[in-house]
């Protein structure tokens, strides 16, 4: 994938503000608003960009804790138990990945009984054979624009 | 937070470019009104800002992995001061559970996943580390913070 000026700068101004007028980059690069309209409707095609979306700050609509879950899953479910896992709205980002986890997922929750029932959901799950949980402190987040918590 | 607002969020969490005239329409208040309480969302730090997502394996080409580290927690600030300040950690947090330090890495190769892995397995206060590599892009959830 080759990424020219124009690409990089329309990625590097969308990331600070998803909402930039089209026309105020065009003008920055010498170029029509057009071609940035183009350019972007292509980035997006060719799955460089997978979308945009709104940052929230958690804690301001009552989730206080982010929680990380461990899953262990009964072999060969992986990709159905990931499809099920990602759809529960406290989660907020899931994937399958390679060692003492099957699947791993980050969650918000708004207290500790908030936490129990979210985690009693999961384990009841059929396929689902062990569910670890972890919950984060102060968390800093040094790179939004690739991993969204 | 009123419905309205709710709205707002919900439909810039799907897409944050959609133009204030089409959430005006779907609410049936003006565009204006949309305007004024997306900037009160912003100012209250509701809403920190809006962004684009980018594809890791387009764009730079790398891999995440998530990384549980065991330590003392005497230790846990010692580690976080050095580790934060690494390339490709895109998050990193306190924990409570079986690790006191877990957090999300980005790797541009298999090599620099495994240099990082080294330089933290390096570090004397490190008990136990474990990394664990994604084995495809994340995915976001479509309907995270349910408000009620």
């Amino acid at each position: 994938m080759n990424l020219d000026k124009i690409d990089n700068r329309i990625i590097s101004t969308l990331v600070k503000n998803a909402r930039t007028p089209f026309r105020q980059i065009a003008k920055e690069l010498n170029v029509s608003p057009d071609t940035i309209a183009n350019r972007f409707e292509k980035l997006k095609k060719d799955k460089v960009i997978l979308g945009s979306t709104v940052v929230l700050n958690p804690e301001k609509i009552g989730y206080a804790t982010i929680v990380r879950f461990g899953f262990k899953i009964r072999p060969t479910f992986s990709s159905e138990m990931l499809s099920t896992i990602i759809k529960i709205p406290s989660i907020i980002i899931a994937t399958k990945l390679m060692g003492e986890f099957d699947v791993i997922a980050l969650g918000v929750v708004k207290n500790f009984d908030h936490l129990f029932i979210l985690t009693e959901t999961f384990v009841q799950m059929p396929n689902i054979e062990k569910v670890h949980v972890s919950v984060w402190v102060k968390t800093l987040r040094l790179k939004p624009e690739y991993f969204i918590i | 937070m009123d419905d309205i607002d709710k709205k707002i969020i919900r439909i810039l969490q799907t897409n944050a470019r959609t133009p204030f005239n089409h959430i005006s329409q779907e609410t049936n208040v003006s565009r204006d009104t949309i305007n004024n309480r997306f900037n009160s969302l912003c100012k209250n730090e509701i809403i920190r800002g809006t962004t684009i997502l980018l594809n890791p394996k387009k764009t730079i080409e790398g891999t995440f992995a998530f990384i549980g580290i065991k330590t003392k927690m005497s230790d846990i600030e010692t580690i976080l001061a050095q580790i934060k300040r690494m390339a490709g950690i895109c998050s990193i947090s306190k924990a409570i559970g079986e690790y006191q330090i877990e957090g999300i890495l980005l790797g541009k190769s298999m090599e620099e996943m495994s240099q990082t892995k080294e330089i933290i397995e390096n570090i004397p206060e490190v008990i136990d580390l474990i990394v664990e590599m994604f084995v495809d892009t994340p995915l976001l959830c479509p309907q995270n913070f349910e408000f009620d």
